[in-house]
């Protein structure tokens, strides 16, 4: 491996002295002259039609310079998935009828949030309860009352993109028994395979909604300037150009004619990806009151109405022979994506997408469905399918393991990819350290000492008993959803420094800093050399948006590939200062061209820039590149076939835990928990360990803690103080690995580090309370309330 | 009904004429600009809002600005001296403590009356002492590992 | 989730704040504030203003004589925390308060706010908009319970931790109204209603301003035992205070428990002294005189937690705190 100088160092961040002074500054922070506030009505019911809405009363008090309901927006419709096949099915305020509590019904812009408030009490609508259902399962039934039952066209937003339209769409083609989504995938002989096996084994599992928990509150402010056409807007968001399509798409006006304004995001975790009404409805009112709209949700809102992780029922069966090889395996996973499709036909898909990365299986069948309920709506949420299917497979295998008298370790590396596999939808495996993965995570967790299951005698009967547990996962590194590039521009200062033009966000992951890494190292500069413009799409070039963890793959690809291009420049304006013919003779470092055979003759950057200036044209050197989300195919795959290629590199982890269960009141206390994660190559190390970390503290809660509490559509538990996120004296012990494979498509070997992680924390505790005290839990969240009645009632 | 309150305000006395019913961390955001401030939860359960009132850290969503008539606040903005970060600042980033930075004013004040008080806690006192600071970025192990290193202290492993 | 507008006073003396609250309709005493601003903000409670009690300094006094301690109603959380004096007599009185929500409420949460604490429930504490999918809730006005479905009661559950805690000490409490000043028992300030848990919520147009604590006797110990899901900020899911003296030779001379978070008041568990009165303290008849007394808890689904967990848990956290008062290990 080469050395670098800046790469792989964990150098402080760039954002950093902003945050810690208080002078970043988020969507919620920004105020303009004239602004008014804007507030959302939302339905109180699951599921009602809407008779009237007479806002009247609301148009006449004073201070109210705006309202918005469905009827002017009766054509309007978008989503996250809008195909030809899966057409748009959301719309920004409710028209006939609404479909969950929290499902927005007018917007209205007043001169402050009182008077907003009080107008929102002044709108009288009317409803029709009609039945509701609250279940996926119950939803797919023939009787179930449909939550989607209108009449769509087989549009689809990506027409410009070359999607191309279909006809004789019906509610009951898209919707029938409430079904949104299916996903089917096979290979093999899977009937073989099981015929094959020695020992067959099924279990089913279940996961509840979890919510991300950004520590910002949802906010957009928006701002259109009549004079010029232009929609200025901020917003809390992960791409800029996304929600700039989608605004355009909507508002049905040229993207162009919108600028997605730069303000730091204060947390994502996917749940700032999709086009929320309250946006829209902001845009809209700009629009129409010519004034500045803010409209900022409280902590209620976004629990209840900026989507959810999906809720699953997941079965799954292993054949599996005498040795531990796999034979054969067949999935069936059903998702509840609440009112809305969301990503419903996206998560199905990535369940298979996260599952056969990680084990060979030779005969492998998957379906999964995505169903509507009048459940709040579901999105994509780090690790999007992941943690739902890791958690099944891998406790599933722990099962397997038991069964057969086995270490689970030895199934998983006998049965793990490796590099160089051609998976069977195409993608090929060019850095794969997964078997490093299981290695690392085990020798860190002490595997063979404190497991249990191997110890002569495993039951105690002390009150706190403790034991180990290990999962593994994998996860995308970007994939091709619009804009379906990213790239960079660098603009070079006559004094030899640069400015790195990039339509990324950073999220709170590190993305400034570790692009800056990329374009200081490529570039031959210093970290104080680079400056970063980012987060606006009338000064920065397209990106993919920091999602499906792409950003350090495809963005920081661009950004390497504009650094080489601005660097060549350099060089061939150095050449001719220093009158050498081939710039091969050169290298560039520390802002300096010199000859490789004789280092001091060098001129810097500073000289070559102001050199090109002078003689060429007037050239103050700009640095370009591009780097599509996957090299290898122009194409989304097929979300329900999942034919097709999928993504440029796949990261991979594996995590073990160590837990205390405490037998007398079922809580567990997480004490260890070791991540390797393969990363590629840690383009910033203090970064990368802070994204290992934060995954595994999101699935510690998420295993441990964390679920949507809901009655018959409504949520109980939209605060801090009953949505149980760990709290700092929950943190155990991290450990964490990063594994070097060295991804050849990725800056300096980097692929995804942000996600993947989330997924296995939760097996990993499953197993290891199962170790500790012999009982299962197969439904997440473990709380003390389900162990301590699995104790008490030994099956 | 409006009340006139003073308030030291990062060392500066400002004198404000505010509704009685605005919180502490409304007058701060809206009357005095100071956006540093965050609103992660509005009701007490996240610490994002945390500013130092007598030295003390309390949630300024869960204080009537009325409240606060007389005290001396510091926030986020006032703890740089002369532009210079203040060394739990510095560490803060060079330790990979900060990551969205939407707990981090809260998280760095709290820090400070922790170190105010006991300049050499342990592991589990710092742990205490942020326990109603919730992020969710970090997992919380960098922002020990940061106060560790101020209190001069290694973690133990 | 903003505050609706009121009036706000905060008198000098006493004497004038009780005049306020008798004279003027529908106000609310704010001492803390931390749990009164969610309420307001959820429009829980819609008061025309509020009385503030800081700027009486009588109300923040600590004074110790020889048997007893007071407490002015606004001493917080943290200057009990913080008293060394308290730590040593009264130890059980220190662990409850720094037990409380999350180290930052501390600072500004008191005494008397802990005591005057709003019973508590997972149909109640909601937003505006939320109670309006079911309707009111008897203790928002409706008809009846949204826990029980029919009752014309209400079943919030009384969740502070400090409240057993000095009932277990046995403390008064000082009210001063228009009639006067009284002292009562803290156990006979709860009435164990749900809606109106105290008789200053149930409309005595009282102010409590201060706390009596008699020190226990030599001998006496004490413990405060709180369950909840995580170490901070979340209320308990059940709490127990007990006081207890073994005589010399070992055996229990007297006991007290009162405990917090299942019913619609502090439940204070007479029949613990008839069980355990005389017996040595060991494992087994702890876990039986647990057992006994968490049937007198009666929880119901206030919380998002089955009230079967919380029995068997209740039965845990009485144990844990006897056998650690009586230094035996379970």
């Amino acid at each position: 491996m080469a050395a670098y100088n800046i790469v792989g160092k964990g150098v402080p961040r760039v954002d950093g002295p902003d945050k810690a002074s208080g002078k970043a500054i988020y969507t919620v922070d920004v105020s303009l002259p004239g602004m008014l506030y804007g507030k959302i009505l939302r339905s109180p019911y699951a599921h009602a039609r809407i008779i009237s809405i007479d806002t009247s009363m609301a148009e006449k008090l004073p201070g109210v310079k705006g309202i918005v309901t469905g009827r002017d927006l009766r054509d309007v419709r978008y989503a996250f998935v809008d195909t030809p096949h899966y057409p748009a099915d959301e719309q920004p305020l409710a028209v006939d009828k609404v479909r969950y509590i929290g499902d927005e019904v007018a917007a209205v812009a007043a001169e402050s949030e009182a008077v907003a408030e009080k107008a929102l009490a002044l709108i009288k609508v009317e409803y029709e309860i009609i039945p509701a259902v609250f279940s996926a399962i119950e939803a797919m039934r023939d009787d179930a009352p449909l939550v989607h039952d209108e009449q769509l066209e087989g549009t689809s937003a990506w027409e410009e993109w070359g999607v191309t339209k279909r006809k004789n769409i019906t509610a009951s083609s898209y919707a029938a028994n409430n079904v949104s989504g299916r996903t089917f995938v096979q290979y093999g002989d899977v009937d073989a395979g099981f015929e094959e096996a020695d020992h067959i084994r099924e279990d089913t599992f279940e996961l509840k909604a979890t919510a991300h928990c950004p520590m910002e509150p949802h906010a957009v402010v928006a701002s259109y300037d009549a004079v010029q056409d232009k929609l200025h807007v901020w917003l809390s968001t992960m791409g800029i150009f996304l929600k700039r399509f989608f605004l355009s798409k909507t508002l049905n006006i040229p993207a162009s004619k919108i600028r997605v304004h730069h303000t730091y995001v204060g947390g994502a975790f996917g749940g700032k990806i999709d086009l929320f009404p309250y946006e829209f409805c902001a845009a809209y009112l700009t629009i129409k009151t010519g004034q500045p709209v803010k409209i900022e949700l409280d902590r209620e809102e976004v629990f209840m109405t900026t989507r959810q992780r999906h809720p699953m029922n997941i079965t799954v069966r292993t054949g599996i022979k005498k040795d531990g090889i796999i034979t054969a395996q067949d999935i069936k996973v059903i998702a509840d994506n609440g009112a809305y499709r969301g990503s419903g036909p996206v998560v199905i898909f990535l369940c298979h997408g996260f599952s056969f990365p990680v084990y060979n299986v030779p005969n492998y069948r998957y379906e999964g469905f995505s169903v509507y309920t009048n459940n709040p709506i579901r999105g994509p949420q780090r690790g999007h399918g992941a943690p739902q299917i890791r958690f099944s497979i891998d406790s599933h295998i722990d099962l397997i393991a038991r069964d057969l008298g086995m270490d689970p370790l030895e199934i998983m590396l006998k049965n793990a990819r490796k590099q160089g596999d051609v998976i069977p939808n195409g993608d090929v495996l060019n850095s794969c350290g997964l078997t490093e993965c299981i290695k690392g995570a085990a020798a860190a967790i002490d595997w063979k000492n404190k497991r249990r299951q191997f110890q002569a005698s495993p039951a105690s009967t002390g009150r706190f008993r403790r034991g180990v547990g290990i999962s593994i996962c994998s996860m995308f590194s970007g994939a091709m959803y619009y804009p379906f590039a990213s790239a960079a521009i660098i603009k070079m200062h006559d004094d030899g420094s640069a400015t790195l033009f990039t339509g990324a966000q950073d999220i709170g992951q590190g993305s400034y800093t570790t692009l800056s890494q990329v374009l200081a190292e490529e570039l031959g500069i210093g970290m104080e050399d680079v400056h970063v413009v980012a987060g606006d799409t009338e000064l920065c070039p397209i990106d993919l948006g920091s999602f499906l963890s792409g950003t350090a793959l495809v963005t920081g690809s661009a950004v390497k590939l504009a650094a080489a291009d601005a660097k060549r420049q350099i060089m061939e304006s150095a050449a001719e200062l220093l009158g050498v013919d081939n710039i091969g003779e050169l290298d560039a470092f520390n802002k300096k061209v010199f000859q490789r055979q004789s280092p001091d003759n060098y001129v810097t950057y500073q000289q070559a820039i102001q050199a090109s200036v002078l003689r060429k044209g007037g050239n103050p050197i700009i640095g370009t590149g591009s780097y599509k989300g996957y090299e290898k195919t122009d194409r989304y795959p097929s979300l329900s076939k999942g034919k097709g290629l999928f993504t440029g590199a796949y990261g991979f982890a594996a995590q073990t835990a160590e837990v205390e269960v405490d037998t007398w009141t079922g809580k567990v206390k997480l004490l260890r928990a070791c991540t390797f994660h393969d990363c590629g190559y840690p383009l910033n190390e203090t970064i990368v360990r802070g994204q290992i970390h934060g995954c595994s503290s999101m699935g510690q809660g998420q295993a441990l803690s964390e679920e949507i509490y809901l009655e018959e559509g409504q949520l109980f538990n939209a605060s801090f103080l009953e949505y149980r996120l760990p709290i700092s004296t929950d943190t155990p012990e991290l450990v964490d690995g990063i594994v070097i494979s060295q991804e050849p498509s990725g800056p300096f070997g980097a692929k995804e580090v942000g996600e993947g992680s989330v997924a296995g924390m939760l097996a990993a505790v499953a197993n290891a309370v199962h170790d500790a005290v012999g009982v299962r839990i197969k439904s997440m969240p473990i709380t003390p309330e389900k162990v301590l009645r699995a104790l008490n009632n030994p099956t | 009904m409006k009340k006139v309150i003073k308030l030291t305000v990062n060392g500066m006395e400002k004198e404000l004429l505010v509704d009685v019913h605005s919180t502490l961390l409304d007058v701060l955001r809206e009357d005095l600009g100071l956006k540093g401030t965050k609103k992660g939860c509005n009701q007490g359960e996240c610490g994002a809002c945390t500013v130092l009132i007598d030295g003390n850290p309390v949630p300024s969503c869960s204080l009537l600005a009325v409240k606060a008539d007389g005290k001396d606040v510091l926030t986020i903005e006032g703890v740089a001296e002369a532009g210079k970060l203040h060394a739990i600042q510095e560490v803060f980033n060079e330790k990979g403590a900060i990551q969205c930075g939407f707990c981090t004013p809260g998280m760095i004040l709290v820090t400070k009356k922790l170190l105010d008080d006991n300049p050499n806690p342990d592991e589990q006192e710092i742990k205490e002492a942020i326990a109603g600071n919730i992020c969710r970025c970090t997992g919380y192990a960098q922002i020990i590992e940061a106060i560790m290193a101020l209190a001069g202290r290694k973690q133990v492993r | 989730m903003r505050l609706n507008e009121f009036d706000y006073y905060d008198p000098a003396t006493l004497e004038e704040a009780v005049e306020l609250l008798n004279q003027k309709a529908n106000g609310a005493i704010i001492a803390g504030g931390s749990d009164l601003l969610v309420a307001l903000k959820q429009k829980l409670q819609t008061p025309n203003y509020l009385l503030s009690l800081d700027k009486i300094p009588s109300l923040k006094k600590v004074k110790f004589t020889e048997n007893k301690l007071t407490l002015g109603s606004m001493v917080t959380l943290d200057d009990i925390i913080k008293s060394s004096l308290i730590q040593e007599k009264l130890p059980a009185l220190k662990q409850a308060a720094w037990e409380v929500a999350s180290p930052l409420l501390r600072y500004q949460a008191t005494i008397g706010g802990n005591l005057c604490l709003n019973t508590r429930c997972r149909f109640y504490n909601q937003t505006s908009f939320w109670r309006s999918t079911r309707g009111p809730c008897f203790k928002t006005g409706g008809k009846s319970c949204h826990v029980t479905g029919t009752e014309e009661r209400c079943y919030a559950a009384f969740c502070a931790d400090i409240p057993p805690v000095l009932i277990a000490y046995g403390a008064r409490i000082n009210l001063a109204g228009m009639q006067g000043a009284r002292t009562i028992s803290l156990a006979d300030f709860y009435n164990g209603e749900g809606r109106f848990p105290n008789v200053i919520a149930a409309g005595s147009g009282e102010i409590l301003t201060g706390i009596e604590i008699p020190f226990p006797q030599t001998g006496v110990k004490s413990v405060y035992r709180k369950f909840r899901l995580r170490d901070s900020i979340d209320y308990p899911l059940v709490g127990a205070a007990v006081a207890l003296k073994l005589d010399a030779q070992n055996k229990i001379e007297m006991i007290t428990l009162s405990c917090t978070g299942t019913a619609s008041g502090p439940v204070n568990i007479k029949s613990i002294n008839e069980v355990l009165r005389g017996a040595v303290l060991k494992p087994e008849a702890i876990w039986d005189a647990a057992a006994a007394a968490a049937v007198e808890l009666h929880p119901l689904k206030t919380s998002l937690v089955s009230p079967r967990y919380k029995r068997d848990i209740s039965r845990v956290v009485i144990a844990e705190a006897i056998a650690t008062a009586g230094g035996v290990t379970l």
